[in-house]
């Protein structure tokens, strides 16, 4: 289950954060989310370690922690993509399918011309794109 | 993705900015008009740009971006790619278009308003042709200044045109 995803800017600014989790852990999913930007740094500017291809879009798995497993995806454009997942065994192809529904979602929304680049994210439509996506994603391995 | 834009739509649109922003919002101040138009392109080629990038890899340093931006971003928006690139390895890029599409269906008005001037009738036609066509290229300038800056480049862009409808676009990045 994903229990938090984020878009962060260039300049590591945050620009949608969103947990999908009961439990008032926000601030714990803020934290790992604001944890895993350092991670996302090294991995740019250090790539050899970076997965099979150089400067692909999907950075893979950043970091496991006890409970979550957090993964990164980086655009052209310096946006970072933060995925923060309960679940133990993730296939990779399910999360690039994720991420590249959710880099589409979010080109969507900034597209919108009263979107001001740089600025949090507050469409509503996007909102509901996203937890969408969330909630579809690892169906397709399960079922 | 894949959703087409008529043509010929996008020219009326272009020619109706530039003659609103021109004459009428800004008709005594031409430098606002232009920097008002830039900014539109500039807004435009953000977005442009965060669309056309999406399903490829990173761009590993700024001759690459260009070359994107020369290739496939020309190509989207334009039908065709850029014809020439030079560039002195210092930060500055020529992009040169030899017929560029939003120039290729413009015409002058012939009418001799300067007849009484002393100058050369085909020189005043061909001022007012220059100048004419280079309010309409603040917005392509600005839509590769959006989309370079938002690749990480940022920068200034000019566009050159000494002869019509070739057009050279000139990108000066402070970096590198």
């Amino acid at each position: 289950m994903i229990v938090c995803v984020a878009v962060v800017g260039h300049q590591n600014n945050p620009l949608y954060i969103q947990s999908f989790t009961e439990a008032d852990d926000a601030l714990k999913l803020h934290h790992i989310v604001h944890c895993s930007l350092d991670v996302v740094d090294e991995r740019v500017n250090n790539p050899r370690k970076s997965g099979p291809t150089l400067n692909d879009t999907f950075l893979g798995l950043l970091y496991p922690t006890e409970n979550y497993k957090v993964y990164g995806y980086l655009t052209n454009t310096k946006v970072k993509f933060i995925l923060v997942t309960t679940d133990l065994d993730v296939r990779d192809a399910d999360v690039r399918n994720f991420f590249r529904r959710f880099h589409s979602a979010y080109v969507d929304a900034v597209s919108n011309p009263f979107h001001v680049p740089g600025k949090k994210i507050t469409s509503r439509t996007f909102a509901e794109r996203v937890s969408t996506i969330v909630k579809s994603f690892g169906l397709s391995s399960a079922g | 993705m894949g959703k087409e834009v008529s043509e010929s739509c996008v020219e009326s649109l272009l020619t109706e900015i530039v003659s609103s922003y021109g004459t009428r919002f800004y008709a005594n101040k031409p430098d606002l008009a232009a920097r008002r138009i830039e900014a539109i392109g500039y807004q435009v080629g953000h977005q442009l740009s965060e669309r056309y990038t999406m399903e490829r890899p990173r761009f590993s340093d700024h001759l690459e971006a260009i070359k994107f931006i020369c290739k496939d971003f020309w190509s989207e928006l334009f039908k065709k790619q850029i014809d020439n690139l030079k560039t002195n390895h210092r930060g500055t890029f020529v992009l040169q278009d030899n017929r560029f599409r939003w120039l290729s269906h413009m015409s002058i008005d012939p009418s001799p308003e300067n007849s009484g001037s002393t100058q050369d009738p085909s020189a005043v036609a061909e001022n007012k042709a220059a100048e004419a066509a280079s309010m309409h290229l603040y917005f392509p300038c600005g839509i590769i200044r959006g989309a370079l800056s938002n690749l990480g480049i940022p920068c200034a862009v000019s566009a050159d045109i000494s002869n019509l409808p070739a057009c050279e676009f000139l990108s000066f990045s402070a970096l590198n």
